[in-house]
């Protein structure tokens, strides 16, 4: 893939969470949705005011789950029924009540698993780069004490003039140009 | 993220006030009202079925359902009292005065076991033949089977008149006691002259935990007790080792259920407008769902126990409830239970809505009338048939439990409005007024 030129947004650096939550909040209201908070601590409040909750992970547990239970249940199915067939204390072969402690595992396991490698998938990663990282301000301070709103280039609300002027109204530290 | 979403938002920057009074609202009185007008409609309606020829029984084993159901907005409130003070937490401060609620309906519970007593031997076989004689009599006569006999002499001891009363008397005796200085204490507590200092906290919280927590063990003890004398010796044949305890997760889902339903429906005025946060809804309702999964792990572990032990001894309890029509019940009873709640529950915004998350804690408390339902019905050899040839004796189990319950209703709602609605004395009052984090 050619490397891409070009800039990738515009990043306020905050003192507070208190400010950072308020300008996304503010940018979300004026119709931006591309756009991250990066703090050196879970904010919560960060996370609901990018409506971070509305993602796909509840979508892909749920998923593996299914499978899960589905593989489990088909599986024991075919094992007891055409694979390996036994004569256990006379009962019928598809004796369905005792497929269901496995096939409950299998949803957790799938589940657990879907989640988790889910979210790392939406999430993009492993990334070995990322543009915001270009920003000096942001390699010193984004894991100590400052917090970041970075509205992205992508977003079809951008421009570089208005969105600078914008985030200029709140009391940012600085509004620096984000490179690719 | 419809209206939970929006309450979120507006508390959002900075500390809720207190509301200017902490009483409890008016609408209270339009709830009793309303209570005592289905209680008598239904009551009415009940009446009616002593007309039918099998009438009497029907309406006393349907009012057995009611009264366990009763009984388990009585004691479920009381086990899950002890347990948010043991436990802590803002969702058990929130809770605190419905739960109290809940255990000072106390002496209708006790009085509505009266009418079980008097009418014991028409329910339990044990109580209709109470000796070896009456026994050898009733199996001469064909009212028994030769295992019913024998094992009703072999649990005579436990299972008899006097020993029953004896029991039940016990067990509300030392519920009772329980409920009078939880009761008795909490108002105390925020009477406290010292109150609102580390001091007065500490002071209240370790004498309620060193109370709530022994007791919540001797609960156990009296609900697994009361479980068999009331529930499975219906079937005087039949034993589980796991059955007091399924019947204390049905308790937790039951009362979780009511408590939900109770403090949404409040926050529509103050004080629980502000109290009730979309935090903690969202932690009752997560709480509640693990008591959805609970109860489908013991009721399933068990029958997967007897089915594969496959004894002669323990299998017709589940043949009894599986075969002769009764599969429909069964099916309605997984399905409502916790096919049902178990799937909308999954859904973080349903939990956190408040108007679908009461649609679907109603839902719940009408599951639990026919989980119960499944569980004592088949116990009576005669239903199924019964049934059958008077389709319209199946309406007493919908009116009948429904007047008893609509009457505790009435009652709740009195003793919950004798009260303020939350404790002031306690720290986490000014962290529900906070503003809230997202989970």
């Amino acid at each position: 893939m050619p490397p891409r030129e070009g800039i990738y947004g515009l990043m306020a650096e905050f003192n507070t969470p208190t400010e950072l939550v308020e300008a996304t909040e503010a940018a979300r209201a004026a119709g931006y949705r591309r756009m991250e908070c990066y703090t050196p601590y879970p904010v919560e409040e960060a996370a609901e005011a990018l409506h971070f909750h509305e993602t796909r992970v509840p979508l892909l547990c749920l998923l593996g789950g299914v499978m899960g239970v589905t593989t489990a249940f088909l599986m024991e199915t075919w094992i007891n029924v055409w694979g390996y067939p036994l004569n256990i204390a006379g009962r019928p072969l598809w004796s369905w009540p005792a497929f269901i402690i496995p096939a409950y595992e299998w949803t957790i396991l799938f589940a657990g698993l879907s989640a988790a490698f889910g979210m790392i998938a939406l999430n993009g990663l492993p990334q070995l780069y990322h543009p915001v990282l270009n920003a000096p301000n942001f390699r010193n301070g984004a894991t100590t004490d400052k917090f970041f709103l970075c509205l992205e280039a992508h977003d079809p609300k951008f421009s570089i003039i208005e969105t600078r002027a914008f985030l200029e109204t709140f009391p940012a530290v600085s509004v620096v140009e984000v490179d690719h | 993220m419809a209206s939970g979403h929006e309450q979120h938002e507006a508390g959002h920057h900075g500390p809720r006030t207190l509301p200017a009074s902490l009483n409890s609202p008016e609408i209270l009185s339009a709830w009793r009202k309303r209570a005592l007008i289905v209680f008598a409609v239904s009551a009415v309606i009940s009446l009616a079925f002593l007309a039918l020829p099998f009438g009497k029984a029907h309406i006393l084993r349907a009012y057995l359902l009611g009264f366990m159901i009763c009984f388990s907005f009585f004691g479920g409130g009381l086990v899950m009292l002890m347990l948010q003070y043991v436990s802590g937490g803002k969702w058990g401060m929130l809770l605190r005065r419905p739960l109290e609620a809940m255990t000072r309906t106390y002496w209708l519970v006790v009085a509505m076991v009266v009418p079980i007593g008097i009418f014991a031997g028409h329910l339990y076989q044990w109580w209709a033949f109470p000796n070896s004689e009456a026994t050898a009599k009733a199996f001469a006569a064909g009212l028994m089977t030769k295992e019913q006999q024998l094992t009703a002499n072999a649990k005579h001891a436990m299972l008899n008149p006097t020993a029953a009363i004896i029991q039940t008397l016990v067990i509300f005796g030392i519920l009772g006691l329980i409920t009078y200085l939880l009761n008795k204490w909490s108002l105390e507590r925020d009477a406290d002259p010292a109150r609102n200092t580390p001091a007065s906290y500490d002071k209240w919280r370790v004498r309620f935990e060193n109370l709530s927590g022994p007791c919540i063990f001797v609960y156990v003890v009296l609900l697994t007790d009361a479980a068999l004398l009331w529930i499975m010796s219906l079937d005087v044949t039949w034993y589980s080792s796991i059955w007091g305890l399924k019947f204390l997760v049905g308790q937790g889902y039951a009362v979780l259920a009511l408590s939900i339903l109770t403090v949404i429906l409040l926050s529509k005025v103050e004080p629980m407008k502000t109290l009730l946060r979309t935090t903690e809804q969202h932690d009752l309702g997560k709480f509640i769902f693990a008591f959805v999964m609970l109860n489908i792990y013991l009721t399933f572990a068990e029958f997967l126990i007897i089915w594969s032990g496959n004894v002669p001894d323990e299998i017709p309890w589940y043949l009894a409830r599986i075969r002769g029509g009764w599969w429909v019940i069964c099916t309605a009873d997984f399905v409502c239970h916790w096919l049902i709640p178990f799937c909308l529950l999954l859904s973080r915004n349903l939990k956190r809505d408040k108007k679908r998350l009461s649609a679907v804690v109603m839902f719940m408390l009408f599951a639990r009338c026919v989980d119960m339902f499944w569980i004592i019905e088949p116990n009576f050899h005669d239903a199924a048939s019964r049934f059958s040839s008077e389709g319209l004796s199946v309406l007493a189990y919908v009116t009948v439990p429904l007047a008893v319950i609509s009457a505790w209703a009435y009652y709740f709602f009195y003793q919950l409005a004798q009260r303020p609605l939350v404790n002031i004395n306690d720290p986490h009052l000014a962290e529900m007024l906070e503003p809230e984090h997202a989970h």
